[in-house]
């Protein structure tokens, strides 16, 4: 015998819930496909207090489920037919504890809650006896608790589901929820009103139950029932009082259920089983189909034009970072030179006037540590100042950057002015006039007035050395030593000003060159460092631009694929409406 | 408690002078001190707001004079001072639906304003004729065991038709349910299983189906049912019966609930809806010194002894302390649950010499003293002794 059609289509769904994954369809389709042959199980869901309970007991004639003010089991309980009464609980690992009937409630109470994972009754009732299983399920409540997963768990294996809502009002927005989901995953569903021995309203009630499932599209009949009227006829052996509480046309919808033929039913819950999982999965994917254009949509074009900005930016950026860089290096440069120059020449005047004045012999020793001061000074705040108005374009330039700007600026200490590798300024040779060269220039002035007045006095007749020619020689020696005086002090002091003025100019052009070299030094270590900023910022606007195309393309690919996948769901959902149709039915179809 | 309240909007008045909508506000919030305390019927569409708060509404009570009872508010446009809150069920969900909102740590601490109501009890047990008892237990149950009841003054199971319908009892509808009652009760029993077959043209005697069944609206079927049995044991006139149908419902326990922590903490509870509205408008619209003005909020919050003893009742009541028996009567009747006049919380009559008031209170207080002292019991026990003696020393700085 060949696989028959809906296997093959259940397992291709359940290979595509798993790869998206959705394990938890693909574990209720399985859960589909192995279900034991031969039993049909029948589910009552429903929220808490609804009458489940009394419900499930007036349909057996028997007190199996909990009712009233007892707990509600937090797990399944199944009701199967047996020859005699028996109750088992079925622990977490399903280990199976035999209990009495009668005492299954209290047990059950006993128990701390998560040691069950389902109890099985047997009872001897007719209507159990081809196969057909109830199955009583903890109270829907919260859709995140556990309890709801539990109850709605039961949908993988119902064949079909009795969904409980009292008389006392119309299905609340939570029930009816409730119904469209059950309905999707079941294709046979009845909405039993109970209560209705206490309910004045309760036709209004089943009317608007009625037309509020029939707005929403779930197809599912609505049945009125009173367990209180059904126990009371059972009492009293009364058919007309039972005829009353609806419980016959619930066994009558439940026998039907269970007289389904086999193959056909199952057919057509693996069908349904498809089309529902095919549904969620199509929705979760066109989710997040859309949740992929949506990024592309909003992103996409907004990163781009972005990145392109700030490519302009970055553009503009540069030349400006740059040509302001080399305009306030080349004024630094001028700038710098003119100011040690204008402090050397302010040196340079005052060694002039105390050179005009002073006599270098007697100042030197004075005027040396002054002009080493002076000039230390003039370099150290040419320097500093350098410092300074360096530091200065540096920030300049990064106010360039804006607020891209985002790091520390560069070291821009330099090594120091030097100040200290000053050399002293050097003694020039001074000669003093010593007594022995005054003696000297006193004897050869005499020697000349002698002389002189001498022979103009011999002329008179008078020797060559006489009183005149001695004064004479006298005066002439005293002019001699002082004129000569004169000429040394003035020979001392062009000395001593050349000697200095040539040291400023020696120290002027060392530390010109050092000034220079010190701009320079700052300008490669600015340019370095924004540079390399700049092409920071360009490699990262690229690599943004690699993303943003490099996401584009994943995404367009990614969309493609889910659109494929989708195609493929809403193929294998129109197979299994076929195979639906087959069963005897007619569904909607899924569109992709 | 009142006065210190008033200096806190007063201050507050000051600070927002130039802003219309706060000032109207704060003084919205003065007035209000004035004003009854206002108790808010909330809870889900047809849990029974309307009827429950029709039968305690129509009761002429001193008890529940100076109360002003709210059908389900709007959210914002009325805050009440307290909240009864129905449900249908006292299943997880509805609870943690109906828990009390947060709010400032204040409003956490002080949220003793709220009572739970089992509402519709009579459907409890599917109309079985022990359903109230069935309710009543059960409410017993969830606010001794359940957490999501902690934090509620009490919980309530009250059948609101069966009370609205007891205390409205005309004489007309006594006499339908007398001559019901007359009936064999074998006879009967059939009739009144359920709504059609009470409302069945087949009913045996006179009484046309409409009567019947406006009988069965106003009442339901279980009113009915319990109305019929009531007759049939002694009920024999229209005052006995409605009595006993208001007695059963419930109704009665609520009453006196909304009377020990509500009524009684008017005061405190008014006080405390205008503190978390100042604190509101504090938080929202923070003004330059407005820093002084929380810090005196808080400090109120923190000296606020009336929702300790409030919340200490709900605990011992609840069954949330090692106290029982004796010394928890004791304790709540000290806190303040059946008065808050020294004579209330001692148990002597109100008309007690100051002297013997004087006594009595001194020997609450060194015996709870003693208790709050003992280092062998367990520290929540001494923590709850703590309050008691705070609020027998609070009772004596009357005389000082």
């Amino acid at each position: 015998m060949t696989a028959p059609a809906w296997l093959e289509v259940l397992n291709e769904t359940m290979d595509a819930c798993r790869t998206h994954g959705r394990a938890d369809l693909a574990e209720r389709l399985r859960r589909r496909r192995d279900a034991p042959p031969g039993q049909i199980r029948l589910g009552v869901l429903g929220f808490p207090k609804q009458g489940k309970g009394y419900l499930l007991n007036a349909v057996l004639n028997a007190p199996v489920c909990a009712v009233g003010d007892a707990p509600t089991p937090a797990v399944p309980t199944e009701i199967a037919y047996s020859a005699e009464p028996a109750a088992t609980l079925v622990g977490r690992s399903l280990e199976r504890i035999p209990v009495a009937v009668e005492r299954l409630t209290g047990e059950l109470g006993a128990r701390p809650a998560g040691t069950l994972s389902r109890v099985e009754v047997g009872v001897p009732r007719e209507l159990l006896s081809a196969g057909l299983v109830l199955v009583d399920t903890p109270p829907v409540g919260d859709p995140r608790s556990p309890r709801t997963a539990a109850a709605l768990d039961l949908l993988a294996e119902a064949d079909a589901v009795i969904l409980v809502s009292d008389a006392t009002a119309p299905l609340s927005p939570a029930e009816l929820a409730l119904a469209r989901h059950v309905r999707t995953w079941c294709p046979h569903v009845l909405v039993a009103l109970t209560k209705i021995d206490a309910s004045p309203g309760w036709r209004a009630v089943a009317e608007r139950n009625r037309a509020m499932l029939a707005e929403a599209g779930i197809d599912a009949p609505v049945q009125p029932v009173s367990a209180v009227v059904r126990q009371a006829a059972a009492k009293a052996g009364d058919a007309d009082l039972n005829a009353r509480s609806g419980f016959p046309e619930l066994l009558n919808w439940i026998a039907e259920q269970a007289a389904r033929p086999a193959e056909q039913s199952r057919a057509l819950l693996a069908a349904v089983g498809v089309r529902a999982a095919a549904t969620e999965l199509v929705e979760s994917l066109r989710d997040r189909v859309d949740t992929v254009a949506q990024d592309a949509g909003l992103g996409q074009a907004a990163l781009l034009q972005r990145a392109q900005r700030r490519a302009d930016d970055l553009r503009r950026q540069n030349t400006k970072w740059q040509n302001l860089l080399s305009d306030e290096i080349t004024d630094l440069l001028s700038d710098a030179e003119y100011d040690l120059r204008e402090r050397t020449r302010k040196i340079v005047n005052t060694i002039d006037r105390t050179f005009d004045e002073g006599d270098p012999a007697k100042v030197w020793d004075e005027f040396a540590p002054w002009l080493d001061n002076a000039l230390a000074e003039a370099v150290d705040v040419n320097y500093t100042w350098l410092a300074d108005r360096a530091e200065w374009i540096a920030q300049a330039v990064a106010a360039c950057f804006g607020a891209q700007y985002d790091r520390a600026l560069p070291d821009l200490r330099l090594d120091g002015s030097g100040v200290e590798g000053l050399d002293d300024v050097r003694r020039p040779k001074i000669e003093k006039f010593k007594v022995g060269q005054q003696a000297f220039t006193g004897l050869r002035g005499s020697y000349g007035g002698v002389l002189m007045f001498g022979l103009v006095t011999s002329l008179a007749g008078l020797p060559l050395i006489n009183p005149v020619s001695i004064g004479a020689g006298a005066a002439f020696a005293a002019k001699t030593i002082k004129d000569e005086g004169g000429m040394r002090l003035q020979r001392r002091q062009a000395v001593a000003k050349q000697a200095a003025q040539r040291h400023v100019d020696d120290v002027f052009i060392r530390f010109s060159k050092e000034c220079r070299d010190s701009i320079r030094l700052v300008q490669r270590r600015l340019r370095d460092h924004f540079t390399g900023l700049a092409e920071e910022l360009a490699d990262e606007l690229t690599h943004e631009r690699e993303t943003i195309m490099a996401g584009t393309a994943e995404r367009e690919r990614r969309t493609v694929h889910i659109r494929r996948e989708i195609d493929r769901l809403a193929g294998l959902h129109q197979r299994a409406g076929e195979l639906g149709t087959i069963a005897g039915r007619q569904r909607r179809e899924l569109s992709a | 408690m009142t006065r210190d309240v008033r200096d806190l909007l007063a201050a507050a008045a000051g600070l927002y002078r130039d802003d219309p909508r706060a000032s109207a506000l704060l003084h919205d919030c003065l007035n209000r001190l004035e004003q009854p305390l206002r108790v808010a019927f909330t809870g889900a569409p047809s849990s029974g707001k309307s009827t429950l708060a029709a039968a305690l509404g129509e009761w002429p009570t001193r008890a529940l004079r100076d109360l002003v009872l709210l059908d389900d508010p709007g959210p914002a446009d009325d805050v009440p001072d307290a909240t009864v809150r129905l449900v249908r069920h006292l299943e997880p969900d509805e609870l943690a639906a109906a828990h009390p909102p947060g709010g400032s740590p204040f409003a956490r601490q002080s949220a003793v304003n709220s009572v739970l109501v089992l509402s519709r009890a009579d459907e409890v047990g599917a109309g079985r004729i022990d359903a109230l008892l069935t309710a009543k237990q059960l409410a017993r149950r969830a606010w001794r065991e359940d957490p999501l009841c902690t934090g509620f003054l009490g919980v309530i199971a009250v059948a609101g038709q069966l009370a609205y319908g007891g205390r409205s009892l005309r004489d007309d509808e006594f006499d339908l349910l007398a001559a019901f009652a007359a009936v064999p009760r074998e006879e009967l029993e059939r009739h009144v299983l359920s709504v059609d077959s009470f409302t069945d043209p087949a009913f045996p005697g006179p009484i046309p189906v409409e009567t019947r069944r406006s009988l069965v609206v106003r009442f339901g079927m279980f009113g009915v049912r319990l109305a019929l049995t009531l007759i049939r044991t002694g009920c024999d006139d229209r005052v006995k019966l409605s009595a006993e149908l208001v007695r059963r419902s419930g109704l009665g326990e609520l009453r006196d609930t909304l009377a020990g922590c509500f009524v009684a903490r008017a005061e405190a509870l008014k006080a405390r809806t205008a503190v978390i509205r100042l604190e509101a408008l504090l938080a929202a619209q923070p003004r330059p010194g407005g820093d002084r003005l929380v810090s005196r909020v808080e400090r109120f919050a923190a000296a606020a002894h009336d929702f300790r003893e409030l919340r200490l009742i709900a605990d011992i009541r609840g069954g949330r302390t090692a106290l029982s028996g004796d010394p928890a009567e004791e304790a709540v009747r000290l806190l303040g649950a059946q008065g808050t006049a020294p004579a209330d919380r001692l148990g002597l009559e109100p008309d007690a010499d100051p002297g013997e008031i004087y006594d009595a209170g001194l020997d609450a207080l060194r015996r709870w003293r003693h208790e709050a002292e003992r280092p062998d019991r367990p520290h929540a026990e001494r923590t709850a002794a703590h309050v008691v003696v705070r609020s027998a020393e609070g009772m004596l700085a009357l005389f000082a």
